[in-house]
């Protein structure tokens, strides 16, 4: 089984790149030849090309939520997002959920048959810095024992 | 009463936008506004780090243009070491360059603005979409994706890196190209030069059936900026600035790039985070102009390529000053840049040069100041680098394209407002307009901001007193 492990973010706007943050310490930890680790910055339909041909895809992002404690990090599956952007939006922007039913429609049988996605969450993204926030920081081993679990239950 | 209206941020766009439409008392519009309202201070965080850094730092501004910024902010390390390029590391440098422009222009064409053209401003929001597209015409959304995968394929292998490009450094290039790869390119190109074509075709049939929309639809006088080589024609990766005024006449030729700021000044104003630039001599606002694949046309006396060259004149022929101001003529534009970088690229890796290691000079030189300058699919993008003795950056500018068409994308708002917003009646159909008005320019707001969760459209209804009556989110 092929797996790509997906850091979504910009590391230079502070708690945003919290994603490849999580996929840089990822990389230290990993050394499996099925396992491909990729810092990708955007999402949307930039990433299509980019899963395709996985059979499993683990992404890792940030996320914004109306009560969500800064730094919480979540187990997420595609459906969780419906209800984020919807699939007339964006395509820079479009949702994961959006993006792989897209995909399986321009792509046949070359989307991952699963998707999981770990999320952690933030408060704002108020401008550039490398810094995160601490309870964002703090963050980072907890997402990466989860999905090191996550890998070696599979 | 009166009301505002604002619609926030705008679909279908990299990065946040809002747009506010104020009506009067009678319902009719009184102002209309394009904002930009996301982070900011980029040139600020810059400050301190060595030049050699800039090519992989800036590509992380945005998104959906890194090899844009990547190679301007090559270029500008270039001069500041004073150096030539080799003749490999140029025609390398602009290949990475097209491959960006072909895959750019066409998920701008195939994945955004397809959908409004293809299934009509007024269609269900629910259908106006690519997932509409692919339902009315999968073989369309099918060759989108081949041709953005195409490009995106040669950034991958030239660029280094699958989304972020590290190839292009001060002074030349890091990678050599594989042959295999030289000869996959010259396999697949004529397939992609005659998708582009078909692209072609349905845009200037969506013309002929849409004539007096094309030709009024957010259309209105403005300068044009971009590069032309030396002999005029059509310039992307190197050339000298030409500046036109609204009715075609020469105002700057064969500029040189450096000195921008002689001809360029920038006005901030406090609803935006974005600069308004102009051109100096004729102050802000009459000196508005547009850069951007219609400014580039605009322009240019011809392309070098002969079937991109061919569309050329058909558009020259659809003026009588050889300039369209109609704002949805980007489209017509855009496509026959994404057919002359398709042609550019079959030119370069028909060259035997392009295989060759010689692809870097060092220099003992150090400039304090340097300018590098390319035109990106948005536009013409400057990056201007300060440096100290150690080569750290004291202070850098930067100007893009979604800078340069500020303030015509927000005459663009006002025109579309204006004209269809009347009595205070306000529909799905007319606020897309005024989207369709703003996706002409495939604005990217310079941000890769992305949280899941993000809502990206909200368009507020207020009244004159500045409360919000109605809010519509998409």
């Amino acid at each position: 089984m092929k797996t790509l492990i997906l850091g979504i973010g910009n590391p230079f706007l502070g708690d945003d790149g919290i994603g490849v943050h999580i996929t840089k310490e990822l990389a230290r930890e990993i050394g499996d030849e099925n396992i491909d680790i990729e810092d990708a910055g955007t999402d949307g339909l930039n990433l299509l090309e980019l899963v395709a041909g996985y059979d499993r895809l683990i992404v890792i992002d940030a996320i914004m939520t109306e009560d969500g404690e800064a730094g919480e990090v979540y187990r997420l599956k595609p459906e969780d997002l419906a209800g984020t952007v919807q699939p007339t939006s964006s395509p820079h922007h479009a949702n994961l959920a959006s993006t792989v039913e897209l995909g399986k429609k321009l792509l046949p049988g070359r989307m991952p048959g699963e998707v999981i996605i770990f999320a952690v969450s933030i408060q704002e993204v108020a401008g550039f810095t490398e810094e995160m926030t601490p309870k964002v920081k703090e963050a980072v081993p907890v997402a990466v024992n989860l999905i090191l679990e996550e890998i070696k239950a599979a | 009463m009166s009301r505002k209206i604002i619609i926030e941020p705008v679909t279908r766009l990299e990065g946040h936008g809002k747009v506010t439409i104020h009506l009067d008392d009678s319902g009719n519009v009184s102002q209309a506004r394009f904002h930009v309202t996301q982070v900011r201070g980029f040139e600020k965080f810059c400050e301190g780090r060595l030049f050699w850094e800039m090519p992989v730092i800036t590509p992380r501004i945005c998104g959906i243009c890194p090899v844009s910024h990547h190679l301007a902010s090559a270029k500008a390390g270039d001069a500041l070491l004073g150096v030539e390029l080799t003749p490999t590391a140029k025609l390398l440098r602009e290949l990475l360059h097209m491959a960006q422009f072909l895959q750019s222009h066409s998920l701008h064409f195939f994945h955004l603005a397809s959908p409004d053209l293809l299934l009509g401003m007024d269609a269900d929001p629910a259908i106006r979409n690519i997932v509409g597209v692919i339902a009315e015409k999968p073989e369309l959304a099918v060759k989108g994706v081949g041709l953005r995968a195409f490009g995106q394929k040669i950034i991958e292998t030239l660029g280094g890196k699958k989304v972020h490009p590290n190839a292009a450094i001060p002074g030349g290039m890091n990678k050599a190209l594989p042959p295999e790869t030289r000869e996959e390119i010259l396999q697949k190109i004529d397939g992609m030069i005659a998708d582009v074509q078909i692209a072609i075709d349905l845009i200037k049939g969506y013309y002929d059936r849409n004539a007096e929309v094309a030709a009024s639809f957010a259309s209105f006088p403005s300068g044009y900026l971009g590069l032309v080589d030396n002999n005029g024609n059509l310039e992307l990766y190197d050339g000298k600035l030409r500046l036109k005024d609204d009715k075609g006449a020469v105002l700057e030729d064969m500029f040189p790039p450096g000195d921008y700021l002689s001809i360029i000044a920038e006005k901030v104003e406090d609803w935006s985070y974005l600069k308004f630039p102009y051109y100096k001599k004729a102050g802000c606002p009459d000196g508005m102009y547009r850069v951007g694949p219609l400014a580039r046309l605009n322009i240019a006396d011809g392309i070098t390529t002969p079937l991109a060259n061919e569309e050329f004149n058909s558009f020259k022929k659809m003026s009588d000053n050889g300039l369209l101001q109609g704002s949805l003529y980007f489209h017509y534009t855009r496509l026959i840049e994404a057919l002359y970088s398709a042609e550019r690229i079959k030119a370069l890796a028909q060259d035997d040069r392009i295989c060759g290691k010689d692809i870097w000079v060092d220099s003992a030189r150090l400039n304090e100041e340097a300018v590098g300058v390319v035109e990106a699919p948005r536009g013409t993008l400057f990056h201007h680098y300060w440096i100290d003795s150690s080569g750290a950056i004291r202070k850098a500018n930067l100007i893009v394209a979604t800078g340069h068409n500020n303030l015509a994308m927000n005459r663009s708002v006002c025109e579309v407002a204006k004209e269809f917003i009347k009595n205070g009646k306000v529909t799905e159909g007319i606020l897309n307009r005024v989207e369709v008005a703003i996706r002409c320019y495939d604005p990217c707001l310079s941000c890769s901001t992305h949280a899941l969760g993000h809502m990206p459209l909200e368009i507020d209804i207020c009244g004159s007193d500045g409360n919000i009556h109605q809010i519509v989110r998409g």
